[in-house]
């Protein structure tokens, strides 16, 4: 009971820690300008960060190392550095997205100035991470993640069109605006599949030291956490879709994301909507964060782990410090978060192949995983997974500047 | 290890582990004596980011300068067992290994809640 | 003292001056103190090796006896070596 009661609560806390901002930032406002159209690329970003965590997850279960050891070790010390260099900077302008993110949500709960929130936001998180255990992090942000439900509960309430949700179920391509369309599809692939989430969810197999036992576990894990979680994103869609797509308004505050629950569900809504997001962005932040220490520290072999203290891996806390610290000064020069995520997301697609192609190769390589190798669905689901990272890598930037960041 | 292996596969760029488990860097180079005519043999582990010059050209020594060019050297002796990490005989601190984090641990500890 | 890192990416010749590929790792045995070099790895695709996608055995090892000498970026080694 006691195992079942310990799944259930993990699964909870993964469906309120999958949204993050560029999730909330990409589906809504696809949502806004192309309503349901769009929908179809949810299901197949999810099922990418389920294959690769999955592999990633079993990697760690039956070699003990995490996503950066095995990168080290498999595509050479030079690839390495580039994919630790490109990871450390996608890294910090995701973390500085969040922050913002955070500070905005709390200007319109409190009214307090911007800037004091930025700063606010960044001390507590580093208390919260110095003195409680990561447990209970976890469970804090990923319950009080789950009150982004009422986005689902608003997507339904408002009485989609069910046959125009349906048809966006259909991959297609929009006659109206290819470009901008093409960007989206992009932006919401990236949004996804955030390299970030890897290396968080490796490390962390490592730390609670899973063994080829937990493969199933982590097998479930992978596919009805981020599953589930990806359900919230086809809410947050239709939300866009329905709340703005009619009423020429733009999503390009966290606000007014906020705004399309108020408007079906009333005040109380609004106020579930922005805690949801506050603890969900906020949770982000926290593995964010974490994934940038665990990188540097696995890259030059430090001691590393969220359930050490801080004494215990004095580096790897230093590091997390230093990116807190830089990521606070980054959006306290006033950069608009919604916009930085935007950037910070289609960046990270162009570093996802440094990131996926490693995974791939040592989830394969058979000295190290002996008969947990991939088999040939993995396998098949990787490669196939690996053209679409490739391809949606090799257009990100081109998109990016032909649609001037998706803003025509 | 036993039987003939590939050196670079599986000593190159492992996880150094001292004999408590501490993690106490990467292998970044090894150090080979002899040459041609005799019988070369890899005699030390080469740890640090002193060491990256020669792994990645400029990229590794302004990575390596960074990261404070550090350098140490462990003979082959004080290596007990070699599996998906290398083991160390000893303790880090003892081997000149893992100075960084011991260095920086006083500080920290000054702060509340350091060891919780 | 040479490194492993000296050896990596070499380019291989024969002394009467055929390219063999390039060094992408060497062979070695444990003894009591050391790890004692028996061999180069040598060939093209050795990455692929690398990457643990192929074996090194379909490639090139060549015996560490037949290396004559090292000079510069190159390691040249005796001609019934290249097999």
């Amino acid at each position: 009971m006691n195992k079942i009661l310990g799944l259930a609560l993990g699964i909870l806390a993964a469906i309120g820690g999958f949204v993050d901002i560029g999730d909330l930032v990409f589906n809504t406002a696809a949502g806004a300008t192309f309503g349901y159209q769009l929908m179809w690329v949810i299901p197949i970003g999810v099922v990418g960060i389920i294959v690769y965590s999955e592999m990633c997850g079993r990697v760690a279960a039956v070699s003990g190392k995490a996503v950066f050891d095995a990168v080290r070790e498999r595509v050479g010390f030079k690839a390495a550095l580039g994919a630790l260099v490109s990871s450390e900077i996608v890294n910090l302008m995701t973390l500085a997205c969040e922050l913002g993110g955070v500070a905005i949500v709390l200007q319109l709960l409190s009214g307090v100035p911007y800037r004091w929130l930025i700063v606010a936001a960044a001390v507590s998180f580093a208390i919260v991470i110095w003195v409680t255990s990561f447990e209970w992090i976890e469970r804090l942000f990923g319950y009080g993640g789950l009150c982004m439900l009422v986005f689902a509960v608003a997507a339904v309430k408002v009485g989609p069109s069910w046959g125009k949700v349906g048809h966006g179920f259909e991959p297609h391509i929009s006659h109206n605006n290819p470009m901008l369309y093409l960007y989206f599809v992009i932006g919401l692939l990236g949004a996804a599949m955030t390299p970030y989430e890897v290396y968080f969810y490796s490390s962390g197999g490592v730390e609670e030291q899973w063994k080829p036992k937990d493969i199933g576990m982590n097998r479930a894990n992978a596919i009805v956490g981020y599953g589930l979680g990806g359900t919230l994103s086809l809410a947050l869609m239709m939300v866009g879709a329905t709340v703005f797509l009619g009423h020429g308004i733009e999503p390009e505050h966290l606000g007014t994301i906020a705004l399309g629950v108020g408007d079906t569900l009333g005040k109380f809504g609004l106020l579930l909507a922005l805690v949801g997001i506050l603890f969900a962005v906020g949770g982000a932040s926290i593995d964010t964060v974490f994934a940038g220490a665990y990188n540097l520290a696995q890259f030059c072999g430090w001691e590393w782990g969220r359930y050490r203290h801080p004494a215990g891996a004095p580096r790897f806390a230093l590091t997390w410090i230093v990116l807190l610290v830089a990521a606070t000064l980054i959006v306290m020069t006033g950069v608009d978060p919604v916009v930085l995520t935007e950037y910070a997301v289609i960046f990270s697609v162009v570093a996802l192949p440094l990131t996926y192609i490693p995974i791939l190769l040592v989830a394969n390589d058979r000295s190290y995983m002996g008969r947990y190798g991939n088999g040939r669905l993995a396998n098949t689901l990787g490669l196939l997974y690996l053209l679409v990272i490739l391809a949606v890598s090799l257009t990100a930037i081109p998109l990016m500047i032909l649609t001037n960041a998706g803003q025509n | 290890m036993r039987g003939e292996f590939d050196i670079g596969l599986h000593l190159m760029d492992r996880q150094l582990l001292d004999k408590d488990g501490r993690r106490c860097g990467n292998v970044d180079d090894l150090a080979i004596e002899g040459g041609p005519g005799e019988v070369p043999e890899v005699v030390a582990l080469l740890v640090g980011p002193g060491h990256w010059g020669r792994r990645a050209g400029w990229a590794g020594r302004l990575a390596g300068w960074i990261g404070g060019g550090g350098k140490a050297r462990i003979d082959w002796r004080e290596v007990d067992d070699v599996d998906s990490a290398v083991h160390l005989k000893r303790d880090a601190t003892t081997l000149g290994l893992g100075s960084g984090d011991d260095r920086l641990r006083p500080y920290l500890e000054r702060i509340p809640g350091a060891r919780r | 003292m040479r490194t492993f890192s000296s050896f990596q990416k070499r380019k291989v010749v024969t002394t009467s001056g055929r390219a063999l590929g390039r060094c992408h790792d060497l062979r070695g045995e444990q003894t009591a103190t050391a790890v004692r070099i028996t061999g180069l790895c040598v060939g093209r695709g050795g990455w692929l090796a690398h990457f643990g996608v192929r074996r090194h055995e379909r490639h090139g090892v060549i015996p560490w006896d037949a290396v004559v000498r090292i000079e510069g970026k190159r390691i040249i080694v005796r001609d019934d070596a290249a097999g």
